[in-house]
């Protein structure tokens, strides 16, 4: 059976000057003449250069295969029609060249002059500053009603950048690593009901970090729009009981928990690429000599005889990290205030600098721990009066002097 | 009247001339004959010695933060708690090279505080988790014992004998002879002068016989404390492991200067508080 059958018999089967004359012969005799035609319009101004195309097929692959300088000199000659091209008036580069990407994307201020670049970042800016001033008073504002806490209550989270990692010592001079979590422009998105996310709880979106807006469609801001806060690059969902709901636009700082709590953190981990079995679970592989014909990392069997089938789920090479992962249990040491950093015992997943979701630990042996947090969050413009810096009972604080054991 | 004044310039004109052998520009004679302008004297350059002390003072090497894409933000919190351990503890400066005596809290001692006299031979970590080794021979057993400079448990740091050596790292005292390690642990400290500078102590360090622990002959630990008794062919096949293009790497290259003189900044004005 063959994939590829011939075209039908017919008007595809004739060239494109054949079929005219087909036409007009269907057609009839000649029409009269027409009219004589109108004055010629004035001509358009000339069009702008296009772009220049990414070449393709065998240029492609020489590109690719380019190495050495026989490959520096192909380059040369096939870019020859890049480098001739002049710069468009929007683009900054100090190259004469533009290198594209193989699907030709721009970017946001390709077209754009370089008055109107300045000009929309100078008024970007002021909007975040005005937004985010704007949402400093949560509580004058119409504050969704505020209820006491309970037991079963859930409440929100937080959307956190790690910074990094450092020690502490406890009182008894015992070394403990913690992480440091920066909680940036953190706003409540979003409230979704239980009916209408069809879920057991009410949802509540919160976003972290705010970022450049030019990147992103239209549609892709509505729902920071609504809210009235700069777009922001990590957005997360938390289930909350219907008792810890907050208005949309409200900030979020880290003193919404407090030292001696536990949280559970989930984040993103580093992504390691493909990786073999020994690296991705801990195979031992095979020795390295003692007759070893090409095998040392290799899985071995993967399955019985009797099987007759190898199981699902069986561990493979494959791709590693770069999926959420929660460390949970992990016991908040400090809170600054002034900087909105938590202080967090032990690892986080994820590398420096990457956005993570901190949440009150749902593990039941610290249930007891994270007893009467501030309720539904902590308001920035309320009555409580916080210290610079919050210290648990157990931490060793730089302003004591040394520690004895009497 | 004429009289006195024909003389009176008679007299200034000899003064004039007299004074013309002498290359002193005010007394120049003018080749117009008209009076020479007035030069200034050269302005006296001041040589500020505090400013030039103070940024030659020393700043400990666990201040610099290294290069990466950490957030400064993380480097000057961790620096404001090292600010404040070091306004409560005093730790003095010291170099790899300089004999230490260091009082710890041990729960465990009768006196529930231990006191140990070594050699530091090394210094590493950055921020509050900065660390220093001290070595010492007791009772012919060599012991290093590495402590963080923050811990809450170190009571004191007495440095006994300030100086230098010729290497930034002294791993290699393992391999040389005992008494090169050996430091006596009831020492007194060595006087000195504030104003002096750091004595580098010049000294070569003899072997055991190999094997080392490392092959310290070779270019890449760039040791000059030891004074290599090994034959020539050797020192010129430990030449083969040469990087010579090392020093000419501009990714590797990491210029502290503009951080240090911030850091010093910050440091010297919140210790002077």
């Amino acid at each position: 059976m063959s994939l590829w059958s011939p075209p039908p018999a017919g008007r595809n089967s004739l060239c494109g000057a054949a079929r005219k004359v087909l036409a007009a012969d269907a057609a009839g005799p000649a029409p009269p003449p027409p009219p004589p035609p109108p004055p010629p319009p004035p001509p358009p101004p000339p069009p702008p250069p296009p772009p220049p195309r990414t070449p393709r097929g065998r240029k492609r692959r020489l590109l690719r295969r380019g190495g050495g300088m026989a490959g520096w000199a192909r380059l040369a000659r096939l870019g020859g029609r890049f480098w001739a091209a002049a710069p468009s008036p929007g683009h900054r580069g100090q190259l004469g060249f533009i290198v594209r990407h193989i699907n030709s994307s721009t970017w946001w201020h390709e077209h754009l002059s370089e008055e109107n670049v300045e000009f929309l970042k100078k008024i970007t800016a002021e909007e975040y500053k005005a937004q985010t001033a704007s949402k400093l008073c949560p509580l004058k504002d119409e504050p969704w009603p505020l209820s006491k806490w309970t037991p079963d209550s859930i409440r929100v989270g937080v959307v956190a950048v790690k910074l990094g990692m450092m020690p502490i010592w406890t009182k008894s001079g015992e070394k403990r690593p913690v992480t440091l979590l920066k909680v940036q422009d953190c706003h409540v998105l979003r409230y979704v009901s239980k009916e209408e996310s069809g879920g057991k709880t009410a949802k509540l979106l919160v976003g972290g970090k705010n970022v450049s807006p030019f990147s992103k469609p239209e549609s892709a801001h509505e729902i920071f729009k609504e809210a009235g806060v700069p777009r922001k690059q990590k957005v997360t969902t938390f289930n909350v009981t219907d008792d810890a709901i907050i208005k949309p636009g409200t900030p979020l700082y880290a003193a919404h928990f407090r030292p001696g709590q536990f949280v559970d953190v989930t984040a993103k981990t580093i992504g390691k690429g493909f990786q073999g079995v020994m690296k991705r679970w801990g195979f031992k592989g095979q020795p390295a000599s003692h007759g070893q014909t090409k095998t040392h990392r290799r899985p071995g069997a993967i399955s019985t005889n009797k099987a007759a089938k190898v199981y699902r789920g069986k561990k493979m090479p494959g791709k590693m990290g770069n999926i959420y992962r929660t460390s949970f249990g992990l016991k908040v040491w400090r809170i600054n205030t002034k900087h909105d950093i938590i202080y967090v015992n032990g690892s986080v997943p994820g590398h420096t600098n990457c956005l993570v979701k901190v949440r009150d630990s749902k593990l039941p042996t610290y249930k007891d721990c994270n007893k009467n947090p501030p309720f539904p969050t902590f308001f920035a413009d309320g009555d409580e009066e916080l210290p610079e810096d919050l210290f648990d009972a157990e931490m060793f604080q730089f302003t004591d002097p040394s520690v004895t054991f009497a | 009247m004429g009289a006195v004044q024909l003389e009176i310039t008679a007299v200034l004109n000899a003064v004039l001339y007299f004074t013309g052998c002498f290359s002193l520009s005010g007394y120049r004679v003018s080749s117009d004959g008209k009076p020479p302008k007035f030069q200034p004297p050269p302005k006296p350059v001041i040589i500020d010695r505090k400013t030039q002390k103070e940024e030659r003072r020393f700043l400990s090497p666990e201040f610099i933060p290294p290069r990466g894409r950490t957030d400064p933000l993380k480097y000057y919190l961790e620096r404001k708690d090292m600010i404040q351990r070091r306004k409560v503890f005093n730790i003095p400066e010291f170099y790899v090279g300089s004999v230490l005596a260091v009082t710890t809290a041990d729960p465990y001692a009768s006196d529930k505080s231990k006191r140990f006299v070594g050699i530091c031979i090394q210094r590493g970590g950055k921020g509050l988790g900065a660390t220093f080794v001290l070595r010492n021979v007791i009772e012919d057993q060599g012991v290093e014992i590495c402590y963080e400079l923050y811990s809450p448990r170190i009571q004191a740091i007495e440095v006994l004998k300030l100086e230098k050596r010729l290497d930034e790292n002294l791993m290699y005292l393992r391999d040389a002879l005992p008494e090169y390690s050996t430091f006596d642990v009831n020492m007194k400290p060595v006087p000195r002068m504030d104003h002096e500078e750091i004595p580098v102590n010049k000294l070569q360090v003899r072997m055991k016989p190999k094997p080392w622990s490392k092959r310290w002959e070779r270019p890449k630990y760039n040791i000059k404390g030891i004074k290599f008794e090994l034959p020539e062919h050797k020192m010129k096949a430990a030449q083969k492991w040469s990087q010579p293009w090392l020093e000419f790497d501009m990714l590797r290259e990491y210029d502290t200067s503009k951080i240090e003189a911030k850091i010093r900044k910050e440091l010297s004005e919140e210790l002077g508080k």
